[in-house]
């Protein structure tokens, strides 16, 4: 049977219609049902796997659930709480049961999974394996865990509670997480280790054929990726009704993506033979089917003149504002991805996304056998699976009657049909079926318990009305309590549900504009009556997008035609359901009736209140399997008409993607400078700073022998003190602000007075928030006529156009202001000999007397690069800084090396350049100045221009409020004390330029902390340790002694003593700057 | 959550595009005079429309059921303009002056 493209590696399926071509020839292997028409497995692709290391064969569109079951498993998990056996209870990934590990990644829901080669499948929450848990003792102790019990048990004393949290977590729980496990290293074949024998087992796997061989990859090496969708009407669901939507939307010329969770479409028709107007259902859906493209492309459809791209594989995790859709894709094998994120913004949204079952409550109603019937149904039609011999049916609608029905065709033996519902509420037509079939049909009862212990092996049945009672065995009990409607993505959109007496489900009551619902979750059951609703849906979504939809009426009078909302069962739980102890409401928080009730006697009577309290879908099933039952059972005990009832809030992601697929495909952005492979080249180690990637140092550079101990930060320093240095600033920003009122804005956001920002002098500015925080600095030099050039920390080079904007919005006022970081690169020279390179490059006169210190000039160097070139002096040294277009800096970069060979230039790195800045006390933001503290608590008031009060400086009048507060925190200067001789030259990792107390390190006062330290070093200039500290006021005092203390180890408290002093460490009068 | 806003320029573009560039408060007020008091309400207190109660004083309880809040966006991943629009907190749609959804 062809399902799919023949991929090697399995994968699901591609959409498409299923068929029974090829099949005659392939006779099922043991253990399969002969494929019918609708099975979606293809016996030609056998699948080798492992569970728990045992060789276990499945085959191309089987999902990983369904060949465990194949191959004999029925223990898939042990419950949360008691360790309970758990098997296969759906097939659609609505209850944690078939959570299970694959290859190394846990939580991976196997209902929903495509088998690949070479898988390796462990279960979850056991210890040992699954038949024979260790921890099975458990579920004998339930009494001593009622609701709630984790948060009124064990408090007391208080110390021993990481000792209970701790042994719970070790019992209890779903998969765990190897945060060391890379899933994008691929292990190479053969050398798995003994924890996971999946590894080594892809090794011998890969023996077999040259298909599986490659296989073996085993782990998928593919990344992620995301999409941002926008489309005309967004469909979700691809079953009857929003494939009638699509291609009604479609026939008004507007795009439409229909999104589907399944790998094909067709819904609950795919795997229903059922005839409807002389043609069977599944029929009917591939029909519908082919009038959609098949496959991802987008194609125009052959009856519409719109375009709908199909999407499958792809649950929808939620629908948000203005109908923007989010979901994601599980890659095929030829997608380039493994998951794809994707949002969808659409005009309008249909949602047709069907029905699940509401389990029926009764007596170990989780015992493995106990099945949906829907699970059990595509086991045997979809996957060609017998999912048992011996079969009791507990059902309370008609599917489930088809279900027994098609099964007993099948050849599993149903030993008896019993159906919640009254006799004549019934399909006549499937009654007599099995009555034709000698089937004991049993209308009015319900299973009352499940018999076995780890296994179902019986059940019984008993009558809602009378004592009577009948004890069956049967390996599997198909039970539900009908079914409810998936209002998962209706209710992220903002629906109100409520309770329907008719349907006895919960309905969206009200809509939000542009969302439609359509198909069987509106009640319908009638497959003409739900392609109606959809095409109907499609239509009004046409209409929600603009212009009219000549369709709309007679589509109305359709549905209309056609039978509406079938009446449903309002069945809560089975008969005799006792105290409940037993009778599980959640599977996956092991939440039972008696809990429930335990819940409502302690006042939690509502279910938002009870679910917090009992954990009532708060497992990775959530609402669906939960929600409906949980409502109905605590409206029952608080003696409220359903019609009073609520469910819990459905919140998204609906369907769980994996983590990595949230996190998306690009980590590392970032920046370049024009010189990043000339630094990487010199050995730089970078890191990111902002959005740029910064060479940190070059300590790494292979062609001058091996790394140091301090990476050669000594080096880099000392070379600036005493020589010449080089820096790559490029990422500075770098502005250019004119026009009539670039001066206003600028007076605005700079703290000083911009006026003296004159001709060829770089006037050293800061910009304040309006809370007076010191946010950024540098240099402003007027070009003359309006004309300014500025430059900013490169931190804020992304935000300063925002910022200028921002405080200047209401003025109207007229400049330009002109972004040229990237534009322009940035070098700067610092050092004694910096004049002396500068000069042999440049034909102008860099002299002091033409160049003095602050001053701004163009320059042209080497063979007619147009420069500015900056004296600055943030390192303390005579120093140059040349603005130069991007393109020109390698060149520039050759030109300066190369002149300065024999005056000993070496580039330096960022930590270098903070080192030295730190010695001369000049403040780095985020280091120096943080949220607490003014640009006056960090003694550079001088700054500001107090007279101005006209301009209404950013910040101005909170510095005027703050300047006379007491107890502010003041930056001051510190000299660490040493004892001679116990700092030793290159010592420790990193040369003992650091050690304790480091940044951070706090400041206390007897024995209250009163500050920390924001950068201390060990100057190799100096030959002392020095730092700056933000402390209270009252330290702050020149010559006071404080404490520095850090804890260095865990117990390990390092003390240090030092002496306040005023900064600058270096060169206090500044000479070396001006030289 | 992911709701839309109308750039004068761009056009109705993702959220994500824009930086929020607080509540529309006025210019910023004379410094002349200013005291320090007015000077902080003016920085940090803020209206909560469809909040609780409702008056006169700009108090952070100030505001009330239904009303609108005129606020102030940055279109950084645009065009770069910075505009006023109008949102119904309780939506967050953004609504036409005259009323409904714009």
């Amino acid at each position: 049977m062809a399902v799919g493209r023949g991929d090697a590696a399995g994968g699901p399926p591609a959409g498409g219609a299923a068929g029974p071509a090829g099949a005659a020839e392939l006779r099922p292997p043991g253990g399969r049902l002969p494929p019918g028409p609708t099975c979606r497995v293809d016996f030609s692709r056998p699948l080798d796997f492992r569970f728990l290391g045992r060789p276990m064969t499945g085959f191309g569109g089987d999902t990983v659930a369904s060949a465990l079951y194949a191959n004999g498993v029925r223990i898939f998990s042990r419950s949360l709480k008691y360790h309970r056996p758990r098997g296969l209870y759906g097939m659609e990934g609505e209850s944690s049961n078939t959570l299970m590990e694959i290859d190394g990644v846990p939580n991976e829901c196997a209902e929903t999974i495509w088998l690949r080669a070479g898988m390796s499948v462990r279960a979850q929450n056991v210890r040992g394996d699954p038949r024979t848990d260790r921890f099975a003792f458990i579920d004998a102790f339930d009494r001593l865990m009622p609701a709630g019990f984790q948060y009124r048990l064990f408090h007391r004393p208080y110390r021993l509670w990481p000792r209970f949290q701790n042994g719970l977590r070790r019992m209890a729980g779903t998969g765990v997480l190897d945060l060391w496990r890379n899933p994008d290293r691929a292990v190479p074949v053969g050398r798995g280790t003994a924890r996971d024998p999946g590894v080594g087992a892809r090794g011998a796997a890969g023996q077999g054929s040259g298909v599986r061989a490659e296989g073996a990859a085993g782990q998928d090496s593919r990344g992620q990726a995301e999409r941002y969708l926008n489309t005309d009407v967004a469909v979700i669901g691809g079953g009857p009704a929003g494939m009638a939507a699509a291609l009604a939307a479609a026939e008004s010329a507007l795009r439409v993506c229909l999104f589907e969770r399944r790998g094909w479409l067709g819904g609950h028709l795919a795997w229903r033979v059922r005839e409807c107007e002389g043609e069977p259902l599944y029929q009917r859906a591939e029909r519908l089917a082919a009038r959609l493209p098949a496959g991802k492309t987008a194609l125009p459809t052959n009856a519409a003149p719109g375009i709908v791209k199909v999407f499958t594989n792809s649950p929808v995790t939620g629908v948000w504002g203005e109908n923007l859709v989010t979901g994601f894709t599980v890659g095929g094998e030829d997608d380039p991805f493994r998951e794809c994120h994707w949002e969808c913004r659409a005009k309008a949204v249909v949602v047709a996304q069907g029905c699940m079952e509401r389990p029926l409550l009764f007596s170990h109603n989780d015992r493995p056998g106990v099945m949906q019937a829907g699970a059990a149904w595509r086991l045997a039609r979809t996957h060609a699976v017998s999912p048992g011999n011996d079969a009791v049916f507990s059902v309370a609608e008609d599917l489930g009657l088809e279900a027994a029905l098609d099964l007993a065709d099948l050849g599993v033996n149903v030993r008896a049909v019993a159906d919640a519902r009254e006799a004549g509420r019934q399909d006549p037509e499937l009654v007599a079926a099995l009555e034709e079939r000698g089937v004991p049909f049993l209308s009015g009862w319900a299973a009352s318990r499940a018999i076995g212990r780890k296994r179902v092996t019986g059940c019984e049945l008993r009558s809602l009305r009378g004592p009577e009672s009948r004890r069956l065995p049967c390996d599997l009990l198909v039970a539900n309590a009908g079914t409810q409607p998936r209002v998962g993505a209706l209710a992220t959109a903002g629906a109100r549900l409520a309770y329907c007496s008719h349907t006895h489900t919960f309905q969206p009551a009200e809509l939000p504009g542009g969302v439609f619902a359509a198909g069987s979750l509106t009640g319908l059951r009638d497959p003409r009556a739900i392609q109606a609703s959809g095409r109907l849906a499609g239509y009004r979504a046409a209409e929600w997008c603009g212009g009219a939809v000549p369709g709309i009426v007679p589509a109305r009078r359709e549905c209309e035609s056609l039978p509406g909302p079938e009446p449903g069962c309002d069945i809560r739980h089975g008969p005799d359901i006792g105290r409940g102890a037993k009778a599980f409401v959640d599977l996956d928080e092991d939440g039972t009736y008696k809990n429930v009730r335990e819940s409502s006697a302690q006042g939690f009577d509502v279910p938002e209140l009870a679910k917090r309290f009992g954990g009532f879908g708060l497992g990775p099933g959530q609402y669906r399997v939960t929600g409906q039952n949980l409502a109905m059972i605590m409206a029952d005990l608080r003696g409220d008409p359903l019609e009073a009832a609520s469910p819990t809030t459905v919140r998204p992601p609906l369907v769980a993607p994996s983590l990595a697929t949230l996190a998306g495909p690009n980590h590392e952005v970032h920046k370049r400078t024009p010189l990043h492979a000339e630094l990487a080249a010199r050995g730089a180690v970078f890191r990111q700073a902002g959005p740029w990637l910064r060479a940190r140092y070059f300590g790494n550079d292979p062609r001058t022998g091996p790394a140091t101990a301090d990476h050669g930060l000594r080096d880099e320093i000392l070379n600036v003190r005493r020589n010449v240095g080089i820096l790559d600033s490029s990422p500075l920003g770098k502005f250019r602000i004119f026009g009539p009122d670039a001066l206003n804005a600028l007076q605005r956001v700079y703290i000083s007075d911009m006026r003296t920002a004159r001709h060829g002098r770089c006037r050293y500015s800061a910009m304040c928030n309006d809370m007076g925080h010191l946010i950024d600095d540098g240099v402003v030099v007027g070009d003359g006529d309006g004309d300014y050039y500025f430059t900013t920390s490169s931190g804020r080079a992304g935000s300063t156009v925002e910022w200028f904007r921002y405080h200047t919005r209401y003025d109207g006022w007229d400049y330009n202001l002109v972004n040229l970081t990237d534009v322009l690169g940035s070098l700067n020279i610092a050092g004694p000999n910096a004049r002396r390179v500068l000069q042999k490059v440049t034909g102008n006169d860099v002299s002091n007397e033409a160049f003095p210190y602050l001053a701004c000039r163009r320059i042209v160097v080497g063979d007619g690069v147009q420069a500015r070139c900056l004296r600055l002096g943030f390192v303390g040294e005579l120093s140059f800084e040349l603005h130069a277009p991007s393109s020109c800096l390698q060149y520039l970069w050759d030109l300066l090396m190369e002149a300065g060979a024999g005056l000993g230039i070496q580039p330096f790195g960022l930590e270098a350049q903070y080192c030295l800045r730190a010695e001369k006390g000049h403040v780095v933001i985020g280091a120096e100045s943080e949220a607490r503290v003014t640009l006056t608590d960090i003694g550079m008031g001088w700054l500001w221009d107090r007279e101005d009060t006209v301009s209404g400086k950013v910040g101005a009048p909170a510095l005027l409020a703050c300047e006379k507060q007491a107890g502010r925190m003041k930056l001051v200067g510190f000299r660490v004390e040493e004892a001679p001789g116990s700092y030793r030259d290159g010592v420790g990792p990193d040369g003992g330029r650091m050690g304790a107390p480091r940044d951070g390190a706090v400041v206390v006062d007897g024995g209250e902390i009163v500050g920390h330290v924001c950068t201390t070093r060990r100057s190799d200039t100096l030959g002392w340790r020095y730092g700056m500290a933000l402390v209270r006021e009252e330290v702050a005092v020149k010559g006071g002694k404080i404490l520095l203390r850090e804890e260095e180890a865990p117990g390990r408290r390092v003390t240090r003593s030092a002496t306040v002093v005023s900064p600058p460490f270096y060169d206090p009068a500044g000479e070396r700057l001006r030289a | 959550m992911t709701f839309r806003l109308t750039c004068p320029v761009c056009g109705k573009r993702d959220l994500y595009e824009f930086t929020f560039g607080g509540q529309d408060r006025g210019p910023r007020p004379e410094q002349e005079g200013l005291s320090a008091d007015e000077h902080f309400r003016w920085v940090q207190f803020r209206m909560i429309p469809g909040g609780m109660g409702a008056g006169e004083d700009a108090g952070p309880r100030a505001g009330g059921q239904g009303q609108l809040q005129h606020e102030w966006w940055y279109h950084g991943q645009g065009c770069g303009v910075w505009f006023r629009t109008t949102r119904d907190p309780a939506t967050n749609r953004e609504v036409k002056d005259g009323g409904g959804e714009g």
